[in-house]
């Protein structure tokens, strides 16, 4: 989220498009609610009248899968009704840059320019601006660059600054705005319908209220949530709305933002900490053995030539004299060769690893508190993958079905020589440590029983495992030892793993006057106040630089409550919501992300009720932590464009050329469609689709399986189950799965509610209950009528209280090109009674 | 600073709730009563927690007593949820500990494993197995694999030093310091499959 | 101290059914725990209805919206079941153990189940069919309002937990106030059929609710009325000793005469003395005009160490 939960209240129209979040993010509704009453509007786009829907004074019906034209077609409304936010646009995006000369989109073949037939995928060189001069960074002493030359920081060319060429009037054909016009002229309102199903009359109306949201002072926001993401386009999906945001100079303005609502408790973590393959913590790029083949190619392929990215050589040295200690030295490059670089091929995501199970490359799994052979797509091919496996660690609550996968009902135990290690974990209650929500707040959790049994939490298992692989390769050597033995592990309280010295670590501390191995009675620590302190140099260490001052009180170091996070003044001095005062949140306490873009060129707030922050004529008034630079070298600096101080350019992207798929959202359909033809451009799918081509995906057409099918899960039940299931108040709340379906549908299928029904396709069959509708209707798709269903997802054959078919044994294993992230939510099935 | 009630009590954030005392401050006064011994809440330890579903990141208070829990709901001070909670939030304190339906006696919730198990090769069951065995059997099986999978120097010299071999899914449902260990552990051991409910 | 109320305002509720989980989770009542023992419904509203380890669901009504009733083409109302705590609380009022008590500072019905008899009278004597009844001991249970938690200074746990801000707990006549408010809102924004539940009823009820699409649509009881039984039970009370056959008699022709929210229809036979369950046809009590026991000791003679009635 750009935003965060509590300034739901201050927007003026709602979007959910992608998010029931009535229903998965319940605590939503008190905030909606409270813009609700004051007057605000809410729209909900959805293939079902969903929970959240019934709130909303707008319901658009959408077929699953085609969101992108339904934000081309709002683009082209709101460009031609003149309804964008001109000063915003015109200042803070990049709609004034002029394109290469070689961009291009061609409708007819469905193909932007830069297409490599060979490689199967785009070369973005066309997709970039054209340049108008170019600088270098002043790295002599007194410059402000002066720190890449300084003694400890290793050596590295610092990037060229790029100044792009600008057309003011936006007049120019090749500027970004004039591309983008042309661009989504194409996506008219009947065409729009045509593809997405929904009547034009409801189509006019959910694109006049929001785009009302393009008046200075008023804030719309965008709530979305997996079903924008899981998508071959997803990414896209994604960046569509945030493209829209940008056109009504809807980012960071109160009410405003770009809501992404994350679906697990410490995603927002877990995505901070970069727990992905070719991720580092804090939004920084693992090595790999391309541009990140060494520390040096490192600083120079991911340093920005401005913006506050330029600092990178500085988080990425810290973190690396975080993670080996005193063990990284500049001689030896702080230690970079030492972490594992991702090759190029094989793809290591997710859905890949089942892949390389098949063909025997992997043979050791880890699951922490995660499912796959249920929430993985194509799950029947997961179970069949995971028992090549030689072993399997499953740290959980529950004996889910990752754990049992052996137990399946369609698995033969004795033919599977998997040995699998069950190592029950403590609950969130039953140990401390520090969670992220989806609005960036850091908050800690007490403990407030010891684990059950024998639980323990998760830190201490892998604490354990960690110490007796060291053991062995201290005692037996074997394949190169240094990465592990020079690792610092060092994480201890009294002799015990403790998370605080790890949030030590994660907050950054000065080298010098820090021990984490340390006692209670005298801890030693020169903890950071920001990450302003950061060093290039090796003299700090931070494993996490965007945390870098939620844990900095050197007077309570292993005091929870004495630091930042641990914060519970609910006071609220600003009167919109930030909190500022209660927990913290990342960056330097930061509640709504782009706050420049609050304020007009003059820094005056488009909406003085509102005011995040203020040009008073000689310094800057900062309701919240300004995310811009506010003053430099302790003077205050006046107003000018750079909004989105980020990216290098400092103007928020309209057009992109960092996207595998394209610079420009285009409709593509999903992997399986119902339809025949794409009448926005030529190609029927994207082009940049994965795995399509993999044998195990099993592609099925519309003529074998007609049913538009889309999965999604409902308030009372929670993912896998893993944990809603072990509870019996939710079992009994929610007893079994179910597919939705139109009374018109059911009629045609002679079904009713209650039945048994098959759901059923290549990948897989499942009988579930029917849930007959009037929620759902048949949707008019390219003239034809069009039935959809809609499946949950929570059961399986794991589990005490309640149990039932694995739904996801028909989702597709095909992914975005950008996220990796698995087509769950558009894919073809048919249905019968059982 | 105004601290909220909670917030003076933040000795390992936990306050004493001695019976109903402490919540007259936000209560109507009208009703205060003399706790009596069958207040559900009499003599409980509260904690500070965060709930455990959906990234909405609710407070939660956890009430103990003798080191048991005995109630769990939604922190009335917290700026995001105050004091509600969604259905599954408000039934994380079954857990742990469930209402047998049988003696309507509260008991340890039977689905919950709290010991390592271990399944051995074309077994159709589990087995119990001590911590100690289970930790040495992992470790050993890690290093088998790393050291047979090793990818020290890529095809062109470049040092790369990891292994194909092993994957690690999953973070999201762990604290950010155990998010952190992990991933320095995977990394560390040479793991380029590092994954979590972030990719899905 | 005032009397208080529980307003209910459907228009925010989301029907997450935090509310329903946190009313077993305060109250200790069980869910059952058997390998898929729940049966799905068939829709949202699971279990299909309160019972006696449930004492409060959420209902789902799905409705092609009519003229006038929403802007949008479907109406889906939700409503809350759970007992409304009249001020004419039947229940309390023919309840021959004691164990339905209505607390007159706050208005709330609580219920005691260890001087509950399990005569089920409290269930035929509800308008809104509210009281049930669990285990091998036939105990009653039902929204207590939880008193205890009121006593303690803190909201009923459905309240509490509440997270849209449907639920309120205060003083009835501030909720009462509150809904009118809300209900005007909700008229001026398309939903004509809107309305407040609860003032009057029965005397006035202590569940005051906001109804979106009206009172029907929502599952209440368009105009609930206090069971005849009630004024006959308050008779039987002292003619037990004279003989039980009039009052078996009345009592069968109340059950057949009771209104409201109710599943089961029973009927009196006069010349068998059998009182019947009208959808099944079986015999829910068999009748004997001359017996000299109350009405109290023929319904729960079978119960374990009841037989024969209370003087054992």
């Amino acid at each position: 989220m750009t935003s965060h939960w509590c300034d739901f209240q201050n927007a003026d129209v709602i979007m959910n498009i992608g998010s029931n979040s009535a229903e998965n993010h319940p605590v939503s509704s008190k905030w909606i609610h409270k813009a609700h009453e004051r007057g605000a509007k809410w729209i909900v786009v959805d293939p079902r009248y969903t929970r959240t829907a019934e709130q909303a004074d707008i319901y658009c019906p959408i077929r699953s899968g085609t969101d992108i034209a339904f934000y081309g077609g709002l683009y082209n409304y709101i460009i031609e009704n003149d309804l964008w936010q001109h000063e915003y646009v015109l200042n803070y995006t990049n709609a004034s840059y002029l394109l290469d000369p070689e961009y291009e989109f061609d409708p007819a073949t469905g193909f932007f320019s830069g297409w490599d037939e060979e490689a199967g995928k785009y070369s973005n060189h066309s997709w970039h601006y054209q340049v108008e001069s170019e600088t270098v960074w002043d790295t002599s002493e007194g410059g402000d660059y002066a720190w890449a030359v300084a003694e400890g920081v290793p050596e590295f060319t610092p990037p060229v600054v790029q100044h792009p060429k600008r057309d003011m009037t936006l007049q120019d054909p090749l500027c970004v705005f004039q591309q983008f016009k042309k661009h989504y002229s194409r996506y008219d309102m009947d065409t729009v319908c045509s593809i997405c199903g929904m009547d034009k009359e409801t189509l006019e109306l959910v694109y006049s209220t929001y785009a009302s949201t393009g008046q200075p002072g008023k804030a719309g926001a965008v709530l979305y949530a997996l079903g924008q993401t899981q998508h071959t386009y997803g990414a896209q999906n994604t960046r569509a709305m945030s493209v829209l945001q940008l056109l009504l100079g809807n980012i960071g303005v109160p009410g405003g933002g770009l809501n992404a609502l994350r679906g697990e408790p410490n995603v927002q973590g877990a995505t901070d900490m970069g727990m992905l393959v070719n991720e580092h913590p804090a939004y920084l790029k693992w090595a790999n053995t391309t541009d990140r083949s060494s520390l040096r190619k490192w600083l120079e392929s991911q340093t920005y030539s401005d913006g506050y990215y330029t600092n990178k050589p500085k988080f990425l040295i810290s973190s690396l004299k975080e993670w080996f200690g005193e063990n990284a030295t500049v001689e030896n490059d702080y230690g970079y060769d030492w972490w594992p670089k991702v090759p190029t091929s094989p793809d290591f995501t997710m859905m890949s690893t089942f892949e390389l199970m098949d063909q025997g490359v992997i043979k050791g799994y880890f699951n922490w508190g995660m499912n796959p052979c249920h929430s993985a797509p194509n799950a029947g091919f997961v179970r069949r993958s995971m028992a090549k496996l030689d072993w399997l660690v499953v740290a959980d609550q529950v004996a889910t079905e990752s754990a049992t996968f052996w137990k399946a009902p369609d698995m033969n135990p004795e033919e599977i020589d998997t040995t699998v290690y069950f190592l029950p974990c403590a609950l969130i209650y039953e140990k401390p440590g520090i969670i992220l929500n989806s609005g960036r707040w850091m908050q800690y959790r007490n403990k407030a029983v010891e684990p059950w049994d024998m639980a323990k939490p998760d830190y201490e298992m892998c604490d354990l495992i960690w110490r007796e692989v060291c053991r062995l390769y201290e005692e037996e050597g074997g394949a190169n030892p240094d990465p592990i033995l020079k690792t610092k592990w060092d994480y201890y309280v009294d002799g015990k793993i403790d998370p605080r010295p790890v949030a030590w670590a994660l907050n950054g501390y000065r080298v010098a006057g820090t021990e984490c191995n340390t006692t209670s009675a005298a801890p030693k620590t020169d903890l950071l106040p920001g990450y302003g302190d950061l060093k290039a140099d090796g003299s700090t260490a931070c494993a996490m630089w965007i945390y870098s001052g939620f844990w900095s009180n050197n007077d309570a170091p292993l005091d929870a409550a004495e630091q930042p996070i641990g914060r519970r003044d609910n006071s609220d001095a600003s009167g919109i919501g930030l909190n500022s005062t209660w927990a913290y949140a990342w960056p330097n306490n930061r509640r709504i992300l782009y706050n420049r873009a609050s304020a007009d060129m003059a820094g005056k707030p488009w909406n003085p009720e509102k005011v995040l922050v203020e040009w008073t004529g000689d310094k800057w008034n900062l309701v919240d932590a300004a995310d811009f630079v506010a003053a430099k070298n302790g003077k205050p600096v006046p107003p000018n464009d750079k909004a989105f101080f980020m990216l290098w350019e400092q103007n928020g992207r309209l057009e992109s050329y960092g996207m595998a798929d394209g610079p420009l959202p285009e409709h593509y359909e999903p992997f399986e469609t119902p339809v025949e033809s794409n009448p926005l451009n030529g190609a029927l799918n994207s082009p940049c689709m994965q795995f399509a081509r993999n044998e195990s995906t099993r592609k099925g057409d519309s003529a074998e399986y007609p049913i538009v099918a889309t999965t999604y899960s409902v308030t009372e039940m929670w993912q896998t189950g893993g944990q809603s299931r072990m509870c019996p108040a939710l079992v009994e709340a929610m007893p079994s799965q179910f597919v939705e379906i139109s009374e018109e549908l059911a009629a045609e299928k002679g079904i009713e509610k209650g039945d048994k029904v098959r759901v059923f396709n290549n990948r897989g069959s499942v009988v579930v209950d029917a849930m007959v509708t009037k929620r759902i209707k048949p949707l008019t798709v390219h003239g034809e009528t069009q039935h959809l269903v809609g499946l949950t997802h929570h059961y399986s054959w794991a589990g005490v209280f309640g149990t039932g078919d694995t739904v996801n044994d028909l989702t597709p294993n095909v992914g975005d090109p950008n996220s990796f992230t698995p087509e769950y939510k558009a894919f073809l099935v048919d249905i019968e009674k059982a | 600073m105004d601290l909220t009630r909670r917030g003076f009590f933040k000795a390992a954030g936990a306050t004493f709730a001695a019976g109903a005392a402490f919540q007259l401050a936000s209560a109507s006064p009208a009703l205060a009563v003399e706790p009596d011994k069958n207040w559900k809440l009499v003599n409980t330890e509260e904690y500070t927690n965060i709930c455990c579903y959906c990234a909405g990141g609710c407070g939660s208070l956890c009430s103990v007593r003798e080191g048991e829990l005995i109630n769990l709901e939604g922190d009335p001070d917290h700026p995001i949820n105050q004091g509600g909670l969604c259905p599954k939030g408000a039934s994380m304190f079954q857990l742990r500990n469930i209402v047998d339906p049988e003696t309507r006696e509260v008991v340890k919730n039977p689905d919950r494993i709290s010991r390592p198990m271990v399944r051995r090769p074309g077994a159709s069951d589990w087995e119990e197995i001590s911590w100690e065995d289970a930790i040495e059997e992992i470790a050993r099986n890690v290093k088998d694999t790393r050291d047979a999978t090793f990818v020290e120097t890529d095809e062109t010299g470049l040092t790369v030093n990891y292994t194909p071999a092993i994957a690690s899914l999953g973070g999201s449902q762990q604290n950010s310091e155990e998010e952190y260990l992990i991933l320095k552990a995977m990394r560390s051991l040479g793991v380029v499959a590092v994954d979590n409910q972030a990719r899905v | 101290m005032s009397e208080k109320a529980i307003l209910f305002d459907s228009s925010k509720c989301t029907a997450c059914k935090g509310c329903q989980i946190a009313c077993k989770c305060w109250n200790g009542l069980p869910s059952p725990t058997g390998l898929n023992e729940n049966v799905f419904s068939g829709t949202l509203q699971n279990p299909p209805d309160v019972n006696g380890d449930t004492r409060l669901i959420i209902t789902f009504n799905e409705m092609e919206a009519e003229e006038g009733m929403s802007n949008k083409s479907i109406a889906w109302a939700f409503g809350r079941r759970s007992c409304q705590h009249c001020s004419d609380a039947p229940c309390a009022q023919v309840c021959p153990g004691g164990a339905l008590v209505k607390d007159e500072a706050t208005g709330f019905v609580s219920v005691d189940d260890s001087k509950c008899i399990g005569c089920q009278y409290c269930s035929s004597a509800c308008p809104f069919d509210v009281p049930h009844y669990y285990g091998a001991q036939s105990k009653v249970n039902k929204c207590t309002g939880c008193i205890d938690r009121v006593e303690n200074g803190m909201a009923p746990a459905c309240v509490s937990t509440c997270q849209p801000g449907a639920l309120q707990f205060g003083d009835r006549d501030e909720m009462i106030a509150i809904a009118h408010k809300r209900v005007e809102f909700l008229k001026a924004h398309g939903y004509e059929k809107a309305t407040v539940y609860g003032e009057n009823e029965m005397g006035g009820l202590h569940v005051i609710q906001v109804l979106k699409y009206g009172v029907e649509a929502h599952g209440q009881v368009e105009d609930p009325k206090v069971s005849p039984m009630v004024g006959l039970q308050q008779i039987m009370k002292p003619i037990t000793a004279v003989g039980t056959g009039a009052t078996v008699l009345g009592l069968g022709a109340m059950f057949a005469l009771a209104a409201g929210y109710r599943h089961k229809n029973l009927a009196y036979n006069e010349k068998t003395g059998d009182t019947i369950d009208v959808d099944t046809g079986e015999v829910v009590k068999h009748g004997d005009a001359q017996d000299e026991l109350t009405v109290v000791e023929h319904l729960t003679e079978n119960l374990p160490k009841k037989k024969g009635g209370s003087h054992e």
